[in-house]
């Protein structure tokens, strides 16, 4: 079991409120990632979970029992750290085991445990190593070692891969997603890379200064953003948001004119008293492609082209100044200040209201 | 008007470096001929030379005039008037009939000064360390007014020992300070706390620890500091106890840095001297009276006083100081090595 249910956690510290009021269900052997940017809260909630902080209120259960006043170490979780903390004047043998020593565990069950970690994390080899003579991504199976061994109802990992090398962190990623099927465990992943919560999560939680901007599947968050910030925060690059406004509001859906230029219709409701208001419309950049000459769509300067060969990307500016992103499958001569047309379809747009909350 | 002041200051500085480059052109003709001359290793030793002579004056030379000075015997102070006597002093100073009491001994005030030197080495270094490690851990802890506490704690080391010696002994003296708080508090009878033998020996070694625990405190200190939260917190998530995080957490990461202490401790209570002296001038009769006392006084206070002899006594201690340094340097390499790591 791993169920772990947050009900309105706040943490403060002196006056700055850190978390307002987090309500927060994780089911049993879910992976979870919370991501959002740097000082969103997000490992100050992990650590509340973990017990290394205490909320300033709200509540937390794991499988169902109050923990807010149970120690860190009896709340039968396992934390891996950013920066590993691994005790470095000790062997990788040494690490493993501390923890269950210190619950007086036998000495022949600890070594199967590690015997079995070490098998599954393929560190046999340098058990007797110490961690300065590991190479870092050898170090982070050591601390998902360390983690492992304690048998946790769920893992708590706070940026685990972000002192990695490029190459090392998808190769670990991969790694981590196929532990998680193999021990269908809880796992609760801080990230501020988005690319690695929508690889490797069941659901994502995405926070923005201390609150909960929407928690879904990582397709739910990148087909339907509840908000401007999810909407530009998941995806890579970024989604565009264009000025717009509602022209009408019809059975087929609402009809917006982006830009003042192209008009569509999103097959999406609105509020029959929007109409003539000002919206944002936001396309994703690979949702974007170049017009045809008889075809509708908006016009753009080109600032610049950068090509990677399977796809161009294209740093444009639209006729009323505003910068435009688009991603173009495969390879196009195009120029910087050359002026384009480009276009998309009206299902692919996301509409956001003044406020930034999704039509 | 700024542009006025912006415009007389580019001249000035133009004006400055001008003479600057000419002051450096000028020197740069003889510095050229000498690198032609001497090479570039050659530069090196010019550029090494002032520091070298310094050395050299101040070190060397005395260190060998020393050495001289123990192969010699009589009073008199110039070389030229002293008479050659090969090992005799050092010979002196080992004639003992038994080791293990001074008595036995025919400079028996050397060895009173050195047994009283390895008590006052054991125990002030034992209790410098104990003292500076847990001020250290206090210190280390988020303490209301903390920086003002590493102030307090540092600040006698900033102190001249004669101003700890003095301090002290308004204290500790029969009509001081303590006797007074004793006398308000308990009305106790004064005591003579510098004229009893146990008593004024533990005065010497807690004023000594007192004056340069601070130092020894800011070394640990830094070692603590250096040691990751996140480790503290991994141990936590483990269920460590407190015993247990100090004994196989902070005690082993805190070893290189308690290494040092150990040995700048040990090199720093050989050498005691100018607050004990002092406090206590090495008595009552010579229960303070440690080695550079005898030293000093063996070649300079006494009426029957011999150069020879704390030249050599001196020559003895430098070796015991020899060996204390050259573990501080292996420790030191040892923390060098483990930073690399």
């Amino acid at each position: 079991m791993g169920r772990i249910t947050l009900e309105k956690v706040t943490k403060s510290f002196g006056a700055v409120k850190v978390l307002h009021g987090i309500d927060l269900d994780i089911r049993d052997g879910e992976f979870i990632v919370f991501v959002g940017p740097s000082g969103c809260g997000k490992s100050t909630l992990l650590r509340q979970i973990a017990g290394l902080d205490k909320p300033t209120s709200g509540d937390i259960h794991i499988d169902g029992k109050h923990v807010n006043d149970v120690p860190a170490a009896d709340r039968g979780l396992a934390m891996v750290f950013q920066s590993y903390a691994l005790y470095p004047h000790m062997s990788v043998r040494q690490n493993l085991a501390f923890g269950l020593e210190n619950a007086r565990m036998p000495k022949a069950e600890i070594e199967s445990r590690i015997a079995e970690a070490a098998r599954m994390l393929e560190i046999g080899e340098y058990l007797d190593r110490r961690p300065g003579q590991l190479s870092g991504g050898q170090r982070q199976r050591v601390a998902i070692g360390r983690a492992i061994v304690r048998n946790p109802t769920a893992f708590l990992l706070d940026e685990p891969l972000s002192n990695l090398d490029a190459e090392l962190r998808i190769s670990m990623r991969a790694e981590l997603s196929a532990l998680h099927k193999r021990l269908e465990t809880t796992m609760i992943y801080v990230t501020h890379d988005q690319i690695e919560a929508m690889t490797l999560a069941n659901r994502i939680v995405v926070l923005r200064k201390g609150q909960i901007e929407q928690v879904g599947t990582p397709l739910e968050l990148y087909n339907t953003p509840a908000n401007r910030f999810v909407a530009g925060f998941i995806g890579a690059p970024s989604m565009n948001f264009l000025s717009g406004s509602i022209a009408a509001i019809g059975r087929e859906g609402t009809t917006v004119t982006v830009l003042g230029e192209e008009t569509l219709t999103v097959p999406r409701p609105a509020d029959d008293g929007m109409v003539q208001q000002a919206i944002a419309v936001g396309v994703r950049p690979q949702h974007i492609r170049l017009a045809g000459p008889d075809q509708p769509g908006i016009s753009a300067k080109v600032d610049l082209v950068e090509g990677l060969g399977s796809e161009t990307v294209i740093h444009a500016r639209a006729s009323t100044g505003e910068p435009l992103l688009a991603v173009l499958a495969g390879q196009h001569a195009l120029s910087s200040g050359e002026d384009i047309r480009l276009t998309f379809d009206a299902k692919d747009l996301h509409l956001f209201d003044e406020a930034g909350l999704r039509l | 008007m700024a542009d006025n002041r912006k415009g007389f200051r580019s001249t000035a500085g133009s004006l400055v470096l001008a003479a600057v480059e000419r002051i450096m052109g000028i020197i740069d003709i003889p510095l050229r001929g000498l690198q032609k001359v001497a090479g570039r290793t050659g530069m090196a030793a010019f550029f090494l030379l002032p520091n070298m002579a310094v050395f050299t004056i101040f070190v060397l030379i005395p260190f060998v005039i020393n050495f001289v000075y123990s192969m010699t015997g009589g009073a008199q102070i110039f070389l030229d008037q002293r008479r050659y006597v090969g090992l005799d002093q050092y010979r002196q100073i080992f004639s003992c009939t038994d080791y293990l009491d001074p008595n036995s001994c025919i400079q028996d005030g050397f060895w009173i000064a050195a047994g009283n030197t390895a008590w006052f080495v054991v125990i002030q270094v034992a209790l410098m360390i104990l003292v500076s490690l847990i001020t250290a851990i206090i210190l280390n802890r988020e303490i209301v007014g903390r920086s003002f506490w590493r102030a307090v704690f540092f600040f006698p080391v900033l102190l001249s020992p004669v101003v700890v010696g003095l301090i002290w002994r308004w204290i500790l003296d029969r009509q001081g300070l303590l006797n007074f708080i004793l006398y308000e508090a308990f009305g106790s009878e004064p005591f003579n706390w510098l004229t009893d033998r146990t008593t004024a020996f533990a005065a010497t070694i807690g004023v000594s620890v007192w004056a340069h625990m601070g130092f020894y405190t800011l070394i640990l200190l830094a070692g603590l500091q250096a040691i990751p939260k996140d480790l503290y917190e991994a141990a936590q998530m483990d269920g460590t106890s407190r015993s247990r995080v100090f004994r196989r957490i902070t005690l082993p990461l805190l070893m290189p840095n308690l290494v040092v202490v150990l040995v700048l401790a040990l090199i720093r209570a050989v050498q005691v001297f100018d607050e004990v002296f002092v406090l206590t001038h090495g008595g009552p009769g010579t229960s303070t009276m440690y080695l550079i006392q005898y030293i000093y006084e063996t070649g300079f206070a006494s009426e029957l006083r011999n150069p020879g002899l704390a030249a050599a006594a001196s020559i003895l201690m430098g070796a015991v100081l020899v060996v204390l340094t050259l573990m501080q340097m292996a420790a030191s390499r040892r923390k060098e090595k483990k930073g690399e790591r």
